[in-house]
């Protein structure tokens, strides 16, 4: 009998071991059917943040129960807006860190924010405000945020067209720093309005831009204002390729990869292109580029920016920003 | 090695094939039910039929043939024909069932196609969670009808597959060690679904007549390759269950369970899988000369825990009634009722789920898929009990549980559950030579979560009542009657699952009704397995505040089985 009873014993003990299980199935009741209130109010982690030496900036706030949050975030000089969005019963560093960018252009300035927070199914907001004491800074080569003017190492070739405005202009709407770079203008006998080249050589007389040589990881990145009630601008990017670097791109025996954008929207876009993505444009339509068909990026020699529109729509206007290649990735203003 | 082991030729298997050498045998059964029905409701209803007259006559013809005597073929048709069809119309034809089973080479065992298949309460088990009282009476003929159609027998599943099981006796240490096995279909493929099979098996170790254990396995999984999927399903349950007892002259002394683990993956996201286990021990004591059984058992079935052979259930309570499916004006769809449990055998499958299958909380919300229904942990206690002279018998079990992990919330549900049947035999007490029988089912629950907040908070209570009785008045002829009652009230916070079984919200669920059925018949037996019964029922049900109903019908059914 004790053979029996130590058995039996034997696997009592194999098998019970007690559980405790502290995790729930499914939804928290409390989430779904609870009152909501706030039991911490929304605050910043630091009053003022540096983001141009790498400082972030985060917001607390504890709810009764899991909840869809929006976070908005303003710029009360700029109009900059920053909004992240959530679903749960707090915010911490994880949820809502901000390091300076922004998600409708323009770009942060050096400025006060206010900060907002709203339930889609409460009727509570709370507010806190955050000073950017620096703004965020891009790495990346930048062609022109035109803050210094017309470059006198582009050239330009305007039409003699009617209400002709190609200049730098400085005014509260530019999406990046005071000033911008404004087209406008009637041709009704060319699609060209009117185009600048950005020379490399403008940049302290480089053959090329200094940019990496793996295409795939070159982005080049520009800000465009479509004005209200015109859709007819088109902006076309060209990319001169010097490949056998003797400082002269041939049309005929050289790339020259494009980028034509239909400006059909209202207010600033930041558009974003792989190099390796571009292709070669006759007349609009892609074709086999003329040179060694290889993304040459770290060859690029000029930067054609063309502002076109035709002839039969009128009066076309657009404005541009910002131009800057970034690597391994595209710009995140 | 002489005499160290030697196979088993299996007892009742070979000469049970061969009954009095005839090869060909029919066997089957006939049924004819026909009824007349009066349904209304409380509220307006100049839309639905009031009266309805139905019924059918079907045979089960089943052909047993024996081509030799370790094998055997049986094929069954069943004719039937909805009354009123005549000439072709209203009627089918159906195979029932087919298998072939025999012995091979004097050892080994086997059926294909159709078998009835159980293993261990855990692994792979018919439960009946959900026809909490026993029958007598009326409800009896109702029940045996519903077992037959889906046949529910001794616990068992009818798959389709092949089964097969040896045994190896030893002369030293072990008795006889038993192998079982199986494998069956669940699904076919299609475009991109996988064939899914059940399979698995036990070997059972008889040490003595003291003590058998057995190790089980059974594993649900999908077939790559036979359809455009590569994400296959797998749920793996592995178990040991064992049984030791000590035989006295006066008393007798049992300690079993089955304790074991499961494991539910799909093979592109092992890690997402779950796991679990669980554990039962029941211990019981026997007095003999009083016929006195006590049993006491502890449980904890882990909430990952699933065992879909064995938490399948047999009806699926999302579905829809053919008995007055809609009525009033508006025509609203009429819920299963309890009583329709009874009354329509259609309602039930044999099929294995591998979803966690919806239930009715107020008809068994402590235990809705059997022994082995997961996030339970607690024990129960019952006792047996017949008197000698075979006047009284009892069963009772009162189950405390609770939840392990708690659903939407850390508080934890707690469950009551009192569950008994007594039967009088009025025949021995009076010493009447012609059967009188009256038996009493009971099944009680409790169901409470206690919280801070109201939105949590659930208070359901459920009752389940019956009395049957059988009265020989003359030789063969019988006086039936039932009465059963079943009222619930309270409210639950069901989950609502993805198909993966995930909870993604809750339902509030409140309940304030009563069912009631009485019926009375006469019923008459030309043999132990032909008999005539007519009967009539009153059936209220008000678990529809707004839309209140009751029903009379007249039943009669022949049944046969040859």
């Amino acid at each position: 009998m004790k053979y029996y009873i130590t058995l039996s014993a034997l696997i009592l003990v194999l098998f019970s071991c007690h559980k405790k299980d502290s995790e729930i199935d499914g939804p928290s009741l409390e989430d779904l059917n609870g009152q909501f209130s706030v039991l911490s109010p929304l605050a910043a982690s630091i009053d003022s943040v540096d983001f141009a030496s790498g400082e972030t900036v985060y917001f607390t706030a504890l709810f009764s129960k899991t909840s869809e949050w929006n976070l908005k975030i303003t710029g009360l000089v700029s109009g900059a807006v920053k909004t992240m969005t959530g679903t749960s019963n707090e915010l911490n560093a994880s949820s809502s860190l901000w390091s300076g960018e922004t998600t409708n252009l323009p770009i942060f300035k050096n400025e006060n924010c206010k900060v907002e927070l709203t339930f889609p199914n409460e009727p509570d907001t709370l507010i806190a405000y955050v000073k950017v004491l620096q703004a965020k800074v891009n790495s990346g080569f930048l062609i022109s945020d035109f803050e210094n003017g017309f470059n006198s190492g582009w050239t330009s070739f305007i039409q003699s067209g009617a209400n002709m405005n190609f200049q730098v202009l400085s005014d509260a709407s530019s999406p990046q720093g005071n000033k911008y770079y404004n087209m406008a203008g009637t041709v009704d006998w060319d699609w060209l309005i009117g185009l600048v080249n950005f020379k490399s050589t403008a940049y302290g007389g480089a053959p090329a831009f200094p940019l990496s040589a793996n295409s795939d990881n070159v982005y080049f990145n520009v800000m465009i204002y479509g004005e209200e009630g015109t859709t007819n601008s088109l902006v076309l990017f060209q990319f001169e390729e010097d490949e056998n670097s003797n400082g002269i791109f041939s049309s005929a025996s050289e790339d020259m990869y494009s980028k034509e954008i239909k400006v059909d929207w209202i207010g600033w876009k930041l558009i974003s292109v792989k190099y390796s993505d571009l292709v070669n444009l006759v007349n609009g339509v892609p074709a086999a580029p003329n040179g060694n068909g290889v993304h040459d990026s770290d060859k690029i020699k000029t930067i054609n920016m063309l502002h076109l529109a035709n002839p039969n729509s009128g009066f076309a206007k657009s404005k541009l920003d910002y131009i800057i290649f970034t690597e391994n990735g595209p710009l995140v203003p | 090695m002489k005499a160290l082991l030697f196979i088993i030729l299996f007892s009742t298997g070979l000469s049970a094939f061969t009954q009095e050498g005839k090869k060909v045998q029919f066997v089957g059964g006939a049924r004819s039910l026909i009824s007349q029905s009066d349904f209304t409701s409380d509220v307006s209803d100049t839309v639905t039929a009031r009266k309805t007259t139905g019924g059918y006559a079907l045979i089960d013809l089943g052909f047993k043939i024996n081509p030799n005597e370790n094998t055997e073929v049986l094929g069954m048709i069943r004719i039937n024909n909805q009354f009123g069809g005549f000439y072709g119309a209203g009627v089918t034809f159906d195979v029932r069932q087919i298998h072939v089973k025999g012995v091979a080479g004097k050892v080994l065992r086997y059926q294909i196609g159709n078998i009835d298949y159980k293993l261990t309460p855990y692994t792979f088990y018919n439960h009946n969670p959900d026809l909490l009282v026993q029958s007598l009476g009326i409800n009896k003929i109702k029940e045996e009808v519903l077992n037959y159609e889906s046949f529910y027998k001794n616990n068992n599943w009818r798959q389709q597959g092949a089964a097969a099981d040896f045994a190896i006796q030893f002369p030293k240490l072990i008795q006889e060690l038993k192998f079982n096995g199986f494998i069956t279909r669940l699904n076919p493929s299609a475009s991109n679904v996988l064939e899914r099979l059940y399979g698995g098996g036990n070997v059972i170790m008889k040490q003595s007549k003291y003590l058998t254990i057995g190790v089980n396995h059974v594993r649900v999984f999908d077939l790559l390759q036979t359809a455009d999927n590569d994400n296959a399903y797998r749920n793996v349950v592995n178990s040991i269950s064992y049984d030791l007892n000590k035989d006295g002259e006066k008393i007798k002394l049992s300690l079993d369970g089955e304790s074991g683990m499961s494991k539910s993956f799909s093979t592109q996201n092992a890690e997402g899988g779950l796991s679990d286990f669980f554990i039962h021990v029941k211990g019981q004591v026997s007095f003999k000369k009083c016929g006195l059984k006590l049993k006491m058992a502890y449980m904890e079935n882990g909430a990952d825990f699933r065992s879909f052979g064995a938490q399948s259930k047999r009806m699926d309570f999302n579905q829809v009634n053919s008995f007055y499916e809609r009525y009033t004006n508006s025509q609203i769809l009429r819920p299963l009722s309890y009583y329709d449990l009874y009354n329509d055998p259609s309602l039930y499958s044999s099929s294995i789920s591998t979803k966690i299958m919806s239930f009715n909380p107020s008809i068994n919300n402590v235990l809705p898929y059997g022994i082995a229904t997961f996030n339970r942990q607690g024990f129960y206690v019952g006792f047996n009990y017949s008197d000698p002279k075979k006047i009284i018998a009892a069963d009772v079990t009162f189950y405390r549980l609770g939840e392990i992990r708690g659903q939407g919330t850390t508080q934890l549900r707690s469950f009551s559950y009192l569950t008994s049947t007594v039967s009088f035999n009025l025949s021995n007490w009076m010493h009447w030579k012609k059967k009188q029988v009256l038996q009493l089912g009971l099944a009680y629950q409790e169901t409470a979560r206690s919280s801070q907040f109201t939105f949590e908070q659930i208070n359901l209570k459920s009752l389940t009542a019956s009395l049957g009785l059988e009265l020989e008045i003359c030789p063969d002829l019988y006086l039936l009657g039932s009465a059963f009652l079943f009222s619930s009230k309270g409210n639950e916070s069901m989950p609502i699952r993805t198909p993966e079984g995930i909870i993604i919200n809750f339902n509030e669920y409140l309940v304030d009704g009563r069912e009631i059925n009485l019926s009375s018949g006469i019923k008459f037996n030309f043999s132990k397995e032909v008999y005539l019964a007519a009967v009539y029922e009153s059936n209220k049900n008000n678990f529809s505040a707004e839309n209140p109903y009751k029903y009379n019908q007249i039943l009669l059914y022949y049944i046969m089985k040859f």
